[in-house]
């Protein structure tokens, strides 16, 4: 069994991912507040999904398997003197102690509770969030330099037996201006806790915008969410933003300066602003399709 | 990546079992490729692709293991449980053997406060407090204190996110899939003939009925990690 316990190395092995630190979020201005509640409560902020980085693992194999392709399976020949290694059941049994320092060694005591080599129980309280001791922690710092716009606030309802239970839905667009944006709603029963949840959530689906150097799209292209169909076109430097409501939001977020877009289908915001996150998916930098079609880019602009 | 001789031998795989799939009824057509043909009702993978399948994935493991990832063994079934916890012990890695909790993953915040309170009620067991306290609290705490032994027992010692995560039974553990997939986690799971070859990264077709046949690759996979590391440890 090869995992021996040879020279207790104290391994600080816990940086190669570290979560993200606890956002937290300016007070946005809402450019239609419908209903500000007068109290102001501390709400408890979610961290981000630790996002696991698979990049240096080489799976290059795997990537590009053909189905079908007829795979041929020649191991490379044994070394000498090769004895199979026992199988897990059948080794020598090892005492709860010698398991405990096993992983002790490997990833400190983490959570056990217990700990062999002498390594401090309670190291992982330093990554709790100290649920602030007195009055309420408001943190004021701006993020990751995205800005955050509402594009609308709604109080719904849900009828139950006892009356009427109001909520508010906060639909917000986060961008920098250098062609990222994400479209996220939330809902809660105050109209703030509302507008960070929506934008917690629009930083998990980020999308990367295709812009030419004149800060405007490299095509036309339409997409469509639900009802709602929105139709993107680029336009000469100088024009501006021409478009309404939502899509105007989504586009100047994104850093685009230069466009015209139409809602043809429905006017609900937020299929609106997801709709347009659509489309401009869809497009492509002429680069990229030149490459992938092996011609020049000439070719393309005839 | 070098590949190397991780005595994969047919013969041993024919005896475990690993060829047999599911019934022919139950079949996911996207796993026609990987099946040779049908017997007697069920399907027979074939055993050229699992081998090498099954060497590249070790492969991988080894390379992981060296460069100091962590893994996570995900096995629910009744049969397997008990292999699957042995495999990760001898392999020094975390595992799941009981119920999968959803959004052990997705959720590790939450996740992260239930084990907090696991080490506090352990440190608690150890030096005595629980015989303190009058007996209904006492029996509460223990209970809790069992619970969280049999469904977080296996993790006690992940501090952040699995960088591989291996997948037993991709059926059973759907959710634990799904998962991985949203954070971006690679994983390495045993198909069967009904299961879906596309949603894991790396998929190795065998028979995930047959205790036999679990052990088997349970015990190429575990070989491939405890390598790694030991390389590691020759040569940092």
């Amino acid at each position: 069994m090869a995992a021996t316990t040879a020279a207790a190395a104290a391994l600080s092995s816990l940086s190669f991912l570290s979560p993200n630190p606890p956002i937290s979020f300016l007070f946005p201005k809402s450019t239609k507040p419908f209903f500000l509640s007068g109290s102001f409560r501390s709400l408890s902020l979610s961290l981000a999904p630790p996002r696991a980085k698979a990049s240096d693992i080489d799976t290059a194999f795997f990537d590009d398997l053909d189905p079908e392709e007829e795979v041929v399976f020649d191991p490379p020949t044994p070394p000498e003197g090769f004895t199979p290694p026992p199988a897990f059941d059948d080794g020598p049994d090892e005492t709860e102690d010698e398991i405990a320092a096993a992983y002790e060694e490997l990833y400190g005591p983490a959570y056990s509770g217990v700990s062999v080599l002498g390594n401090d129980v309670f190291v992982m309280d330093s990554k709790v969030k100290k649920t602030s001791a007195f009055g309420k922690v408001k943190k004021e710092k701006v993020r990751d330099g995205f800005e955050e716009r509402v594009v609308q606030v709604r109080r719904v309802t849900k009828v139950v037996k006892g009356g009427k239970q109001l909520h508010f839905r906060a639909v917000v667009v986060v961008g920098d201006k250098q062609g990222q944006v994400g479209v996220g709603v939330g809902k809660a029963k105050e109209v703030i806790g509302a507008v960070q949840k929506s934008a917690v959530n629009a930083r998990r689906n980020i999308v990367t915008i295709p812009m030419t150097k004149y800060l405007t799209f490299p095509h036309r292209s339409e997409g469509d969410y639900g009802a709602a169909t929105v139709m993107l076109r680029p336009a000469a430097p100088g024009t501006g933003v021409i478009a309404g409501g939502a899509v105007r939001i989504v586009l100047e977020m994104a850093g685009v300066e230069n466009a015209l877009g139409k809602q043809l289908g429905s006017k609900n915001a937020l299929n609106n602003a997801r709709a347009t996150v659509v489309a401009v998916q869809k497009m492509k930098q002429f680069r990229e399709v030149a490459q992938e079609r092996g011609i020049p880019m000439e070719e393309l602009w005839k | 990546m070098a590949r190397r001789y991780w005595n994969i031998n047919l013969e041993e795989m024919l005896e475990a079992g690993v060829h047999f799939g599911h019934g022919t009824r139950k079949w996911n057509p996207r796993m026609a490729p990987y099946i040779s043909a049908k017997r007697k009702g069920i399907h027979i993978t074939n055993l050229t692709r699992t081998a090498r399948f099954l060497s590249e994935a070790c492969d991988l493991l080894f390379d992981a293991a060296s460069k100091r990832k962590q893994f996570l063994i995900v096995g629910t079934k009744n049969k397997a449980a008990d292999s699957v916890a042995r495999a990760a012990i001898r392999a020094r890695c975390h595992y799941v053997n009981k119920k999968w909790l959803g959004g052990m993953l997705t959720n590790w915040p939450t996740t992260e406060t239930r084990l907090h309170k696991f080490r506090d009620l352990r440190t608690e067991q150890n030096t005595g407090g629980l015989n303190r306290l009058p007996k209904r609290d006492a029996a509460m705490l223990k209970r809790q204190l069992s619970r969280l032994q049999t469904y977080l027992g296996g993790i006690k010692y992940m501090t952040r996110l699995p960088d591989i995560v291996i997948i037993v039974d991709q059926q059973e553990e759907y959710t634990a899939l799904r998962e991985c997939i949203t954070l971006g986690i690679p994983t390495i799971c045993l198909i069967d003939t009904n299961c879906d070859p596309d949603l894991a990264d790396i998929s190795i077709p065998a028979n995930d009925d047959a205790i036999a046949s679990i052990r088997l690759i349970l015990n190429k996979l575990v070989v491939a990690i405890c390598e790694g590391r030991s390389s590691y440890i020759r040569n940092p």
